[in-house]
């Protein structure tokens, strides 16, 4: 009898899982009747207050102008936002309009989930004539477009101007390697302050293979050819805790890294815990400026690199895109045009995710922004469009994993651990092993 | 006629086993309704390469196979949960126990102090907490400062050294003991008195009494805590995953954090589940040794 | 002899306290924090007491999230909690009467079952769960968030319940059904009035936990007036950028509150509730 019972129960498992299972193709049949309201748009984000506010404001302001359209507005944090989209594209519910990372944005375009925007900007619905060329080629994937970018961004070493004006230290853009080594150095003699190399910043490696000529990820595998042409952060870092210019690795699990707040520039009990600067992207100048303290004012200048041209890049900060569950394209890539090119909306949204990338939008909306972001405007515009070359590719699948791989080893180095020439042996050995599984 | 026909059927339903059937019931529905299907789901997935995004392609044990023979982060994550749930477990049971017993008399002062130390357990996994763990245990932090008082080194990292970071992580969970304590005390209320006063008048002093009565008497619910919070333990994601994220190096690695980092981070979703099963596995294993081992120490009512 | 028992008292007063301090520590951190401006949250860690005391956070954290205020996500997060304890404490109740009281064939695998349920992590379930309620209908409803709970789904408190009915004395059934009363009847009159204290004690650890969760509501909610606070708080931060964690902190405080107020009124119930000592013998 137990035996039986049991029987039934796992049976009735295998059976409901199947049809659970199967069924999922069918689904979007299913999908379709619940959202007869095609009137209706759902645009999902992640981001803080400002971001939630300014972006339902917009959305407002659209159906205002146009009657008829309505928006279901979903925001999120980061990590639970891509658990949500992760989840409903599998049952294919995704939202029509989604906000896009180039961390992820190959994955979604490889498997589908993303609409094919080229049909709309041949057409003119979507009109990116204004935008630069190098911005559009970043969200290209074999030739066809699936997003656009919201903003523009690019790698910027932000460092505490304050405290090295007062030692007299200026900082100059495009440092090559060595002279930030001695920079570092110096800083540390004169202010105490200590310095932090992109621990945690997972496309430093990425940004000096470039000078070299080589991209990080290629299909399949790791696009550097030896282990020793990604060693440059591992090097640097092994020199850097030997002579005393590193902040300490422990200083890192006591903040929650990635957060403004706590960066080690801005945060930390003494000059030892404390870093006069951080690897990061132009636009976190806002919130880094915002979190320090009173009377200390942040300076933005290029990550070193011994061929400037060949490292920097512009980079998408994020992408809007539409996704293949949307019922109605046309109305939703509409609300891109109008994002991308309506100075009006740009008004509101002041560029709180990138300098817009629409030329004319950017010049009209650039006296409006306040101090710190008219100067992440300048250090686009002045220092890196002039010397900068075309973004590599999004990164495919593995990726994420040979990123977690590169974390754990900046730690066992800066940690002394492991040599930093071991570790380049193993990034590379196990990160091409990551790239192939993750390739199938 | 029709009457003797409504009672025999009123008869049967009041037998033993129709009522036990029919008191289940909401369960019996509940877990086919409910449990059964994602479970069935999730374990189809553990034998399919799988990323979310596209369907899900059956790979026989590949997963499970990936898991013992090239994985050294499972291990790793195995041998910290291990430790972590073995050493915790205990630790916040004998803590909640010992506070139990100094608040159940019923008076104003320790109805207040109830509340206190439940507090803890309110605030659970927030940010404000794991903020302020971090603090509390860096090297400039509180931990240390009271340490320097008693002259021990006052810069010790706690956090960034690969021992002690799981400790931090031990302390948190001991902390928030409330929900044992206030099954103890529920449980403390409910030993007769009588047995107490016959004891006294036998002439039994508070060890005794402890020993011969309040214990044996506790053994369900020390049972009861004790298979729970194994089970918690094993599957402790929220410490590990607000503070620590399994900084530095693995060292604090919890198996469901990584599972996560697996199903979510990584995309490996059908690895993921494979190594959820594996893990469900382990501790169906360590409650069935737990149940063998019930006979021998836990006060049976019924006999 | 009676001074010595004033000192004990004392003694035990003075370490209870001390104790109990360094227990809310955090939580008073926290509540000190809310006070604080929201930029200097991070560089005054060290010290509880803020050097200016303001509301804004509180002001600020209130006005929600795109026109939806705080007061939104409390009366959703209220009407989920109270309902799903509701549901989990009856449906447990009734179950673990049945499992505790009862034999029949398949009690054992019922109870296999209860505990299997709860050995697989919440996180593994995600995407299974969502495709089985997507084909239930119940996306972007409260549905997923209330209804498997008033089928006792939660091992745990059956689990509980069935514990604490064991402790009570056979002798009690039995007289009521020599008294002529059904099985049901033995649950309705006798057990469930005198499962008071394991009801509040569910009650409480359920509200609470339901109030927490924030994982389902993250998948199964999609129109953000629908959120409950849970799931608010978290929009306060954004790693990426900049995070408001005195707002946060703000609206974390309120959202002990309730929890807080529910274990005060209800603790004594736990521990002064209708003890069975009495009926013994």
């Amino acid at each position: 009898m137990k035996r039986r019972v049991l029987a039934v129960i796992l049976g009735m498992a295998m059976v409901c899982s199947m049809a659970a299972c199967g069924g999922s193709s069918g689904d979007k049949k299913n999908s379709e009747s619940t959202k007869e309201d095609s009137g209706k748009i759902t645009f999902a984000w992640w981001g803080n207050q400002v971001r939630n506010e300014r972006t339902s404001k917009i959305l407002e302001m659209y159906s205002e102008e146009n009657p008829g359209v309505t928006f279901d507005g979903q925001f999120s944090e980061w990590n639970d936002y891509w658990n949500k989209l992760a989840t409903a594209s599998a049952g294919h519910t995704m939202p029509d309009i989604v906000q896009m990372d180039l961390q992820y944005y190959d994955q979604y375009v490889k498997n589908g989930l993303l609409l094919d925007l080229t049909p709309y900007i041949e057409d003119g619905t979507l009109n990116l004539s204004d935008v630069d060329e190098s911005i559009l080629d970043s969200a290209k994937v074999d030739g066809k477009t699936y997003a656009v970018c919201n903003g523009v961004n690019a790698p910027a070493l932000l460092y505490n101007k304050t405290a090295l004006d007062k030692v007299g230290i200026q900082v100059k853009d495009g440092m090559t390697i060595d002279e930030f080594v001695e920079l570092s150095k110096e800083v540390k003699e004169k202010t105490g302050l200590r310095t932090n190399i992109g621990y945690n910043h997972e496309t430093l490696p990425e940004y000096w293979l470039r000078a070299k000529g080589q991209v990080f990820f290629e299909e399949g595998k790791l696009g550097a050819k030896s282990a020793d042409d990604i060693s440059t952060v591992f090097d640097l870092e092994e020199q850097a805790v030997k002579e005393g210019w590193h902040v300490d690795p422990s200083v890192f699990t006591e903040i929650t890294v990635g957060s403004a707040e706590q960066d080690p520039m801005v945060y930390g009990s003494n000059e030892d815990s404390m870093s006069w600067c951080a690897f990061a992207y132009s636009n976190q100048l806002s919130s880094i400026q915002q979190a320090a303290p009173e009377g200390v004012e942040i300076g933005i200048t290029t990550w070193p690199s011994d061929d400037l041209e060949k490292s920097n890049y512009l980079k998408p900060s994020q992408f809007f895109a539409v996704t293949t569950d949307c019922k109605n394209p046309e109305e939703a890539v509409k609300v891109l045009d109008y994002i991308t090119n309506s100075v009006e909306c740009n008004e509101v949204l002041l560029g709180e995710r990138g300098v817009p990338i629409s030329q004319k939008v950017s010049e009209a909306i650039t006296p409006q922004l306040d101090e710190t972001n008219q100067k992440i405007v300048g250090y686009i515009n002045e220092v890196v469009t002039p010397t900068c070359s075309t973004i590599n590719p999004a990164a495919p699948n593995g990726a994420n994993e040979v990123y977690d791989l590169l974390k754990n080893l900046e730690e066992q180095v800066l940690y002394g651990q492991i040599t930093a020439e071991d570790a380049a042996k193993q990034l590379f050995e196990e990160g091409n092993a990551f790239m192939e599984a993750g390739a199938q | 006629m029709k009457k003797t026909k409504q009672m025999s059927i009123r008869k049967k339903l009041n037998t033993e086993s129709a009522a036990g059937v029919i008191c289940t019931m909401p369960f019996i529905i509940g877990f086919l309704l409910f449990m059964i299907v994602p479970m069935g789901i999730s374990l189809y997935y553990s034998f399919c390469n799988y990323d979310i995004l596209s369907t899900p392609q059956w790979c026989g044990l590949d997963n499970y196979i990936k898991m013992f023979t090239d994985d050294p982060k499972f291990w790793k994550a195995i041998a910290v949960t291990f430790y972590f749930a073995l050493v915790s477990v205990p630790l916040r049971l004998i803590f909640a126990l010992i506070v139990a017993m100094i608040l159940v008399k019923s008076s104003k002062a320790s109805a207040f102090y109830r509340a206190v130390y439940y507090l803890p357990s309110i605030i659970g996994g927030s940010v404000a907490v794991a903020i302020l763990w971090k603090r509390m245990f860096a090297a400039d932090g509180v931990v240390n400062k009271i340490l320097s008082v008693f002259g021990f080194p006052a810069d010790f990292a706690w956090l960034g050294n690969t021992k002690t970071a799981i400790w931090t992580l031990i302390i948190l969970a001991v902390w928030q003991f409330g929900s044992s304590m206030l099954i103890f005390l529920s449980a403390l209320k409910q030993i007769p008195a009588e047995l107490y006063e016959a004891a006294d008048v036998d002439g039994a002093n508070k060890f005794n009494k402890f020993f011969k009565i309040t214990l044996p008497l506790l053994t369900p619910t020390i049972f009861f805590n004790l298979v729970m919070q194994m089970i918690n333990g094993f599957l402790a994601f929220t410490q590990c995953f607000i503070i620590t994220q399994g900084k530095p190096m693995d060292s604090t690695l919890f198996y469901t954090v990584y599972t996560y980092f697996q199903s979510f981070k990584f995309y490996n979703t059908g690895y993921g589940a494979a190594l959820a099963w594996v893990m469900l596995l382990l501790i169906g294993l360590i409650t069935l040794v737990l149940f063998a081992t019930k006979k021998f120490w836990v006060y049976d009512e019924g006999n | 002899m009676k001074k010595a028992r004033i000192h004990r008292k004392i003694i035990y007063h003075v370490i209870v306290t001390i104790f109990g301090l360094i227990m809310i520590y955090p939580l008073i951190w926290m509540i000190m924090s809310s006070f604080k401006d929201t930029n200097t949250i991070f560089t005054t860690a060290g010290q509880l007491i803020p050097e200016e005391f303001t509301v804004d956070n509180y002001i600020n954290g209130w006005k929600g999230f795109a026109g939806v205020s705080f007061g939104t996500f409390f009366k959703n997060s209220l009407f989920i909690s109270v309902v799903a304890t509701v549901g989990t404490v009856f449906s447990s109740s009734i179950v673990a009467y049945g499992l505790a009281r009862c034999k029949f064939k398949g009690k054992r695998i019922l109870v296999v079952a209860m505990l299997l349920s709860m050995m697989l992590p919440a996180q593994v379930l995600m995407i299974p769960q969502y495709l089985w309620y997507q084909k239930l209908g119940w996306v972007n409803s409260y549905m997923p968030l209330i209804v498997p709970y008033c089928f006792a789904i939660q091992g745990f408190f059956t689990y509980l319940m069935m514990n604490f009915i064991q402790g009570i004395p056979r002798e009690l059934d039995e007289a009521a059904k020599i008294d002529g009363c059904s099985y049901y009847g033995i649950f309705g009159r006798i057990i469930f009035p005198l499962m008071l204290p394991v009801l509040i004690t569910s009650g409480i650890f359920s509200f609470m936990w339901r109030w927490d969760d924030f994982l389902s509501a993250l998948l199964y909610i999609n129109d953000s007036a629908k959120y409950p606070v849970s799931l608010a708080l978290k929009l306060f931060s954004d790693p990426g950028s900049s995070s408001d964690y005195g707002a946060m902190f703000a609206m974390a405080t309120l959202s002990v509150l309730p929890i807080m107020l529910i274990f005060i009124f209800l603790q004594k119930y736990i521990v002064e509730g209708i003890s069975t000592s009495g009926l013994k013998g």
